[in-house]
């Protein structure tokens, strides 16, 4: 590889993050109305379709700081919880997993 | 795809903790001071995106909804054992902070989305390479969401909640992951060639090199 095209590539590395991040964030934004439309059709995954059909029942001891993606501050509309929790966890999956990566970067 | 608690019998969930638990070491083990710097905010940006794909429900019309699980793209993206850390920290996050999926059984989730979905998914990935070069990544899409969904099902038929009926639970969550798997295989597929066609020094089993350019 030439020095120039090493060059291109490396301004790319350093801009492909953000293009990602931006990405993910169009994502979570999007959610409320995947959210919507999904209540529309009726939301019931495999799981809870066998549950159904043999009886089982989840104990729920364990909700979670922000139970099934709402937030404690009460309901915000036009899916505001949904888009606040998954701004919430995008938050935290990046920093949990850069952390991670640094914890096992190469010894140089 | 996420089981909450009192679906699993205990020796179910503790069975699953402990295979997970080697994976990760297995993981950790493989990749302690390996992982170049370069591949660090790509490990963060899959993962966050995997996550944020996740609160997308896709409703399908005749009331059932899925959603991506990611775990194939992230062995594909990342390579098998960074992809298996980076779905522990999506799964297990999911589980703490907004109880989906329970606690007790999250080294049963970990395995089944962790462990199962990226493993298969890379290993069609991988095996399909020269047989299979234009669908390979949607195969391995579609293998790995429903490898993992059979798992569910065993892990669920064998437990007391569903009255051992095994029949069932791997019916519905292995025909129906059949199914919906489609979506899941189309997915990566898409990313994934968005990907290569965007920046493809940054697929897993390749590697960035100091300057930038790409080490085979």
């Amino acid at each position: 590889m030439t020095a120039s095209a090493d060059s291109k590539v490396g301004a790319d590395g350093r801009r492909w993050p953000k293009l990602g991040l931006a990405t993910v964030l169009l994502l979570v934004t999007s959610s409320p109305a995947f959210a919507w439309a999904a209540e529309r059709v009726g939301y019931t995954e495999p799981l809870e379709v066998a549950a159904e059909r043999t009886g089982a029942e989840t104990t729920g001891w364990y909700a979670g700081a922000f139970p099934d993606y709402t937030v404690p501050l009460g309901t915000i509309p036009g899916g505001g919880d949904i888009l606040l929790s998954g701004l919430i966890g995008v938050g935290l999956t990046l920093v949990v997993t850069v952390s991670i990566g640094h914890l096992l970067r190469e010894h140089k | 795809m996420h089981i909450p608690d009192g679906f699993l019998d205990l020796p179910i969930a503790a069975m699953f903790a402990v295979l997970t638990a080697g994976a990760v070491g297995v993981a950790l083990k493989r990749l302690n001071g390996e992982l170049p710097n370069e591949r660090i905010p790509l490990l963060g940006v899959v993962a966050a995106g995997i996550f944020a794909a996740q609160l997308l429900n896709w409703p399908i019309p005749g009331g059932t909804s899925a959603h991506f699980v990611g775990g194939s793209l992230a062995g594909i993206l990342l390579g098998p054992w960074l992809g298996v850390l980076a779905m522990v920290a999506v799964v297990t996050i999911q589980a703490l902070v907004f109880g989906d999926g329970g606690l007790l059984v999250l080294g049963a989730n970990l395995w089944n989305m962790a462990v199962v979905n990226v493993l298969v998914g890379y290993a069609v990935f991988r095996l399909l390479e020269h047989r299979v070069p234009v669908g390979r990544v949607f195969l391995a899409g579609w293998a790995g969401v429903t490898a993992a969904a059979v798992f569910v099902g065993l892990q669920t038929g064998l437990s007391s909640a569903f009255a051992y009926q095994l029949e069932v639970t791997l019916l519905v969550m292995g025909g129906g992951h059949a199914i919906l798997g489609i979506l899941e295989g189309g997915i990566t597929h898409l990313v994934y060639r968005f990907i290569r066609e965007a920046r493809p020094d940054v697929i897993g089993g390749r590697r960035i090199g100091r300057a930038g350019g790409v080490e085979e």
